[in-house]
């Protein structure tokens, strides 16, 4: 009986090659995604990822309808522009005057999530061979990551990290103080548009690399455990970026060490930080009495 | 800035929504120095003034004209911030410094300390810097609302409510600091309130605004007092107005003592 192989630390890191693309992408987007993820919840948007998700289903498949049934070739039946499309449009109308309101930016996400689940379902059903085609260039697997994807997943993350970094004062004002922000003469409809067309991008990248689940997840657990833990909202922003990126790496490895399936485990690490950082905002509220 | 020098001016200015105005037109200019309250009852069209001033909502027609190079300090009702938002009051003071694009000089902040530190001193909200904003009491929060809207060093502070929170003894002692505050700084101060009795002592003019007469009147607050229709709501509650020498007992039959009267046409 052959025995098992080892799964500690150092086998992991002997066989870095195999794994170094999918734990760098899964770093660097729950970095990226965890950071941007403090607007999403502080914003009540959690069900961003999940509608915009379903947005781009329909742009994708709005595509290959109109490349199969309309004859359209080129840019028009690219999936790629369907799904860039669909969530810039989702993006846009989440920034509209009418849905500032908490309720009515809820209503707003229900409403595409539905429309974009039901939407594909109906075109779906006009060109069936191609549906699983809709899937695999929605959702990717956190499993395995091709270097174009990790690149294109760089590419993203670097700019709008910087530009986060430099603009982040701009965009917290237009986010938490719209009225007073506008008194002062800060450009709050350029700084909204750039802060959801961001989030858009960013949610819609990743999980076509890495797949819904543990982007959904990226977007509202660490921002949850950071906010819980943080004085203000620049330091959540650095606490939730580490958390992310924490859960990117570390639940990579805990699927590998534990036979698990990687974006459940990336899942369920961030639960765990949410839980500690519960933990520890309780035990300060119980310190400072 | 010169005493006495003109900071906001607004010339037969209609507000409303949608382009249907909701009271005739208005015509008044705040100056340094200058304590304006804008009162009426609900619905009368305050706050519709005050976001229009603000260039928060669009205005029906007229000129409005911001004038000076300070700008606007705004003090709103209260900050929309639920518990989960973390935000100490130091950091909502540093949110008021930036105007126009200064967001992007991302040194700003260190630059601006003793802004930041002066606001806070000046409206003795010091003491709790580094404390949770959302555990702070109302008078306290409006005390570092103050802060926040002078950190950018403004000409004119314009608050809205900013005692509608508070008991009796909190909203004299806010008052007390934006007449200080005005003093100080040399500020023109526009304010919507409720309560005449703690703003009769204090402001300098006032705008009168009765959506169900279709009336406005603005000027000096001796002069809107004495008019009919304000003493019939409110009684001689600015002591200095004097007796009644007021007009009409009725909002339809005013004439045009003093302050601007205008009536729907």
């Amino acid at each position: 009986m052959t025995p098992e192989p080892s799964r500690d630390l150092a086998a992991f890191l002997d066989a870095w090659e195999l794994f170094q693309a999918p734990v760098i992408a899964g770093t660097i987007a729950g970095a990226l995604v965890g950071l941007l993820g403090v607007y999403v919840v502080l914003r009540r948007m959690v069900f961003l990822a999940g509608a915009l998700s379903q947005t781009a289903g329909l742009g994708v498949a709005l595509a290959f309808y109109g490349r199969i049934r309309l004859g359209l070739d080129g840019l028009l039946g690219s999936p790629t522009l369907g799904a860039a499309l669909a969530t810039t449009t989702t993006a846009l109308l989440l920034v509209g005057r009418r849905a500032q309101q908490g309720t009515q930016r809820d209503s707003l996400l229900g409403l595409a999530w539905l429309a974009g689940a039901a939407g594909t379902l109906v075109v779906g059903t006009r060109i069936v061979q191609e549906v699983q085609d809709i899937q695999s260039i929605l959702f990717g697997s956190a499993v395995v990551v091709l270097d174009d994807d990790l690149v294109r997943v760089i590419g993203l993350a670097l700019p709008l990290g910087l530009l986060h970094l430099w603009w982040q004062r701009g965009f917290v004002q237009a986010a938490f103080d719209a009225d007073g922000a506008r008194v002062r003469g800060l450009p709050v409809w350029l700084l909204d548009v750039t802060l959801i067309g961001s989030i858009a991008l960013s949610i819609s990248l990743c999980t076509r690399v890495l797949g819904a689940l543990p982007v959904f997840a990226f977007s509202v657990l660490p921002a949850m455990a950071a906010l819980r833990v943080s004085p203000n909202i620049e330091r959540a922003l650095v606490v939730a970026a580490g958390v992310g990126a924490a859960c990117g790496a570390g639940g990579y490895y805990l699927a590998w060490r534990f036979d698990l399936p990687v974006g459940a485990a990336q899942t369920l690490l961030a639960v765990a930080f949410v839980a500690l950082a519960t933990a520890v905002e309780r035990g300060a509220l119980r310190r400072a009495g | 800035m010169t005493a006495n020098a003109p900071l906001l001016r607004a010339h037969a200015l209609r507000i409303g929504y949608i382009g249907r105005a909701l009271l005739p037109p208005l015509t008044f200019e705040v100056r340094v120095g200058e304590m304006w309250a804008i009162i009426g009852r609900n619905g009368s069209g305050k706050t519709t003034l005050l976001r229009t001033l603000l260039d928060l909502t669009p205005r029906v027609d007229g000129g409005l004209e911001r004038l000076g190079v300070r700008g606007i300090g705004y003090v709103p009702q209260r900050l929309g911030l639920d518990l989960g938002v973390p935000m100490r009051c130091v950091d909502v003071v540093r949110g008021g410094l930036d105007r126009g694009w200064s967001f992007l000089d991302a040194l700003r902040p260190l630059r601006s300390r003793a802004q930041v530190e002066q606001a806070m001193r000046e409206t003795d909200t010091l003491a709790f810097a580094e404390r949770q904003f959302v555990t702070l009491s109302e008078g306290q929060k409006q005390r570092v609302l103050m802060a926040r809207a002078l950190a950018c060093e403004p000409g004119l502070l314009v608050l809205d409510e900013p005692t509608s929170a508070m008991d009796a003894v909190a909203e004299e002692a806010a008052f007390d600091l934006v007449e200080k505050l005005q003093r100080a700084r040399g500020l023109g101060v526009v304010v919507v309130a409720h309560h005449l009795a703690v703003l009769a002592r204090r402001a300098t003019h006032l705008v009168y605004l009765d959506a169900d007469c279709g009336l406005v009147l603005a000027g000096p607050s001796g002069e809107v007092a004495r008019h009919a229709t304000f003493v019939e709501h409110y009684g001689h509650i600015f002591d200095h107005a004097g007796p009644s020498d007021a007009h009409g007992g009725h909002c339809d039959e005013h004439d045009h003592h003093g302050p601007t009267t205008e009536h729907p046409r």
